[in-house]
């Protein structure tokens, strides 16, 4: 069995804590195992604000199952949720409000901008109580075009989600990790 | 940038409804329950609440379970529509108005478009006017499937069972809508002096039998919660809107035809073709939470009637005012009008004022929810919280449409 | 069905606009029939309060409700439109009130009409005019530290009204 771990695991019992904080097989695989539970297992919040939410609501709905995705548990309070889908417009009011939610979500937490509006302000950007786009005030994940996103447009904005979950890792966050591993795995793939 | 860790301090709203509370021990209201002398606690529900219909903030402030004081807060969705009209032109502002109620986004196009026609002296051919019809009455069904079937998911989470059921026939709908106009929620298709396309082929006898289907979908919801008698005890009796409140408060739609005041827009000012087509005013006669489920159920019924009347009635011919042709530049001379229509939430208008050029002067919507919504205070007073939400959810709101 | 109504006492439009230009001669000048079942008239500022009463308690047009208020920025003067649905004749009144632009006050009609409350918020909140005796005059779509009042031609778009950019 020695001969398959690298030197500094020969003669090893039991895992220690200095061996999680480079990857190798033990993270690896737990990876694979918590990336799997957590892209398949998505809690969405409940942050639908205008004419967005009602087809984020109709995707949860029979004929566009959000369920077959492992997403159809929408809470209504951030504490339990790791996805926060903005689907509508934010404005100066409601700005704060969304902050607010944002921080009270325990990491790992992710955030998609459904619509125009939640992306760029959309056809009210020159208004002047529109936050032109949600990427303003929170990071962004996942941007799905659309006015609106159609249920179909909206999977396919969860499922390029869960293929950015899939890239978290186990590891402790340090420079390099996390949520910049996933960006830069998803920039290696596409280039 | 922000502490998130500290405690906001009380906005207006919140140092309104501390103001009022102090009023209230001043005069010797504290509380109800015996033995206890102040015991009113301030609760904010929303802007982000399931059970609000959007981004409504109520500032309830409660006596252990009871509501004594509502104070809603409206304004985060405001998006600037009015100030957006004098900066778009009149043909680049229709899918703007789309999206103020975008539950039934065909009646508010509608709204506007009358708006601009009766300004212009614009004249709208008979075939386009029938579809017009038979789209708003297609949304106006649509729409109620929502109200509905979110009202009974607010009552309890079992209650989503009656909006999978509505939301699985609205889909139906959606695809006859899709089909004419190329969208599923706003759908930017009516135009000034007509409609944007011609039916497709094969599309009025698909909606002849999903008109067919229509009644019997109807009775299958009713079947899942009339005889429930916890949806009877919590929605019998409760949130009555009287007929005195519906002319103080300038309540319309199913709201105040729940309470016996028979005003229906499509009867006391008609507009298009509804004079000719035979329909009942659905009308309740308590005025409480079940009377306006049970008004718009109803509601949908006589929908499927005007709908199979007009596609009996169909004529042939152009669906737009062949006068106005690309490009697309309409500039209506000066003056004034306001235009209400029937949607489903109520009085939709819009107040156009034109000083003979390209963009709007001023544009004022009459929201029908913005009126509906003063009455909460006065409705919620006096019940408890749980029977405010199912009040909340029977009024009906649409936030884009409260905020603009 | 309630006593409450459209239409108890039916008059043609045109009917309704000589009664209330003769019942109300002192008032309302300018007025007109729109097509078809408006009247329009205009009304000074210093006496809507005395003819909303009248105009509300009114024994054959009585306007009970009101629809809605609007405030409108006309460069050289403001405008208050006041929009009054009459049920036993089942026809509207738009009445508009001029109002001078550096002193845009009127008085409120929440106590003649209860419905004027959020319509007048939204007067003062857009466009800025104050209706004086109001109960709770402050503003409802917008944040309550917005500066200006955006429905003006002359608002300019101020750097504070945006911290989030």
């Amino acid at each position: 069995m020695s001969d398959f771990l690298p030197d500094r695991l020969r003669g090893l019992r039991y895992p220690k804590l200095e061996h999680f904080e480079q990857p190798n097989v033990i993270t690896t695989t737990a990876d694979l195992v918590f990336s799997w539970a957590r892209s398949h297992s998505v809690f969405p919040f409940t942050y639908g604000l205008a004419c967005c939410a009602i087809e984020m609501l109709s995707s949860g709905f029979a004929r566009f199952d959000v369920a077959r995705y492992g997403m159809e548990v929408f809470r209504p309070t951030p504490r339990q949720c790791d996805l926060m889908i903005v689907a509508g417009t934010v404005n100066e009011k409601m700005a704060p409000v969304l902050k607010r939610l944002y921080d009270q979500m325990a990491e790992p937490k992710w955030v998609v901008s459904m619509g125009a509006c939640a992306t760029s302000g959309g056809p009210f950007y020159d208004g002047y109580n529109v936050v032109n786009g949600v990427d303003k005030i929170v990071p962004v994940d996942v941007y799905i075009p659309g006015c609106p996103p159609r249920p179909e447009a909206l999977f396919q904005g969860l499922l390029e989600l869960q293929r950015i979950i899939e890239q978290y890792s186990f590891v402790p966050r340090r420079p390099g990790a996390g949520r910049d591993a996933a960006a830069a795995a998803g920039r290696r793939e596409e280039g | 940038m922000y502490d998130h860790f500290a405690t906001p301090e009380p906005d207006e709203a919140m140092k309104l409804a501390l103001r009022r509370i102090e009023e209230a021990r001043a005069r010797g209201e504290g509380s109800n329950l015996d033995g206890i002398e102040f015991n009113e606690v301030v609760v904010n529900m929303g802007p982000q609440h399931p059970s609000t219909h959007g981004v409504l903030r109520l500032v309830v402030t409660l006596d252990g379970e009871l509501v004594k004081d509502v104070i809603p807060v409206i304004g985060y969705l405001h998006r600037c529509k009015e100030k957006l009209a004098e900066k778009r032109t009149y043909y680049q502002y229709i899918p703007i108005v789309d999206r103020t109620e975008y539950l039934a986004s065909i009646n508010c196009e509608w709204a506007y478009v009358m708006a601009v026609e009766k300004l212009a002296g614009i004249e709208v051919p008979r075939r386009a006017e029938f579809i017009r019809v038979i789209l708003g009455e297609l949304m106006r069904i649509a729409s109620h499937q929502v109200a509905v079937g979110t009202f009974t998911a607010d009552l309890s989470p079992l209650g989503t069972a009656m909006a999978f059921y509505t939301f699985r026939d609205r889909e139906k709908i959606l695809d006859l809508m899709e089909e004419v106009t190329g969208a599923r929620m706003m759908f930017n298709y009516f135009r000034f002096g007509g409609v944007r396309y011609d039916l497709p082929p094969g599309w009025v006898e698909k909606c002849r039998d999903l008109m067919k289907q229509m009644p019997k979908l109807i009775d299958e919801y009713e079947s899942l919660v009339d005889d429930n008698a916890i949806f009877l005890q919590r929605t019998v009796g409760k949130g009555v809107i009287t007929p005195q409140d519906v002319v103080d408060y300038g309540i319309t739609g199913p709201n105040a035809r729940a309470s016996g005041v028979p005003l229906d827009l499509r009867r006391t000012r008609p507009y298009s073709v509804y004079p000719e087509l035979d329909f009942e005013i659905c009308v309740g006669e308590h005025g409480d939470v079940f009377d306006r489920y049970k008004v718009r159920m109803n509601e949908m019924r006589q929908s499927v009637r005007i709908i199979e009347q007009c596609l009996d009635m169909l004529p042939r011919g152009p669906v737009q005012n062949s006068s106005l042709r690309a490009p697309y530049v309409i500039a209506p001379p000066p003056g004034a009008c306001y235009v209400g229509q029937e949607n489903p939430r109520g009085e939709y208008g819009i107040y156009l004022e034109s000083d003979g050029s390209r963009y709007p002067y001023r544009l004022k919507y009459r929201d029908p929810c913005f009126c509906n919504l003063q009455i909460f205070p006065k409705l919620l007073r006096g019940n408890k919280i749980a029977d405010a939400v199912a009040i909340s959810g029977s009024i009906d709101l649409v936030l884009g449409g409260i905020d603009r | 069905m309630t006593a409450v109504r459209p239409g108890t006492n039916p008059m043609p439009v045109e009917a309704v606009a000589e009664r209330l230009a003769a019942d109300f001669a002192d008032d309302l000048s300018d007025v007109r029939v729109q097509e078809p079942d408006t009247v329009v008239a205009r009304l000074a500022p210093e006496r809507l309060k005395d003819a909303a009463r009248r105009l509300k308690a009114h024994p054959e047009v009585g306007y009970e409700t009101l629809n809605f208020i609007a405030g409108v920025d006309r460069v050289t003067c403001f405008e208050c439109v006041y929009h009054l649905y009459s049920w036993k004749t089942n026809t509207w009144l738009e009445l508009h009130v001029r109002l001078p632009r550096q002193a845009p006050r009127v008085e409120t009609v929440t106590d003649v009409w209860p419905a004027a409350d959020w319509h007048e918020r939204e007067a003062w909140d857009m466009v800025g005019i104050e209706f004086t005796g109001h109960p709770d005059l402050r503003r409802i779509l917008l944040k309550d530290d917005f500066i200006g009042h955006p429905l003006r031609k002359d608002y300019v778009d101020l750097p504070e009204n945006h911290p989030h950019v």
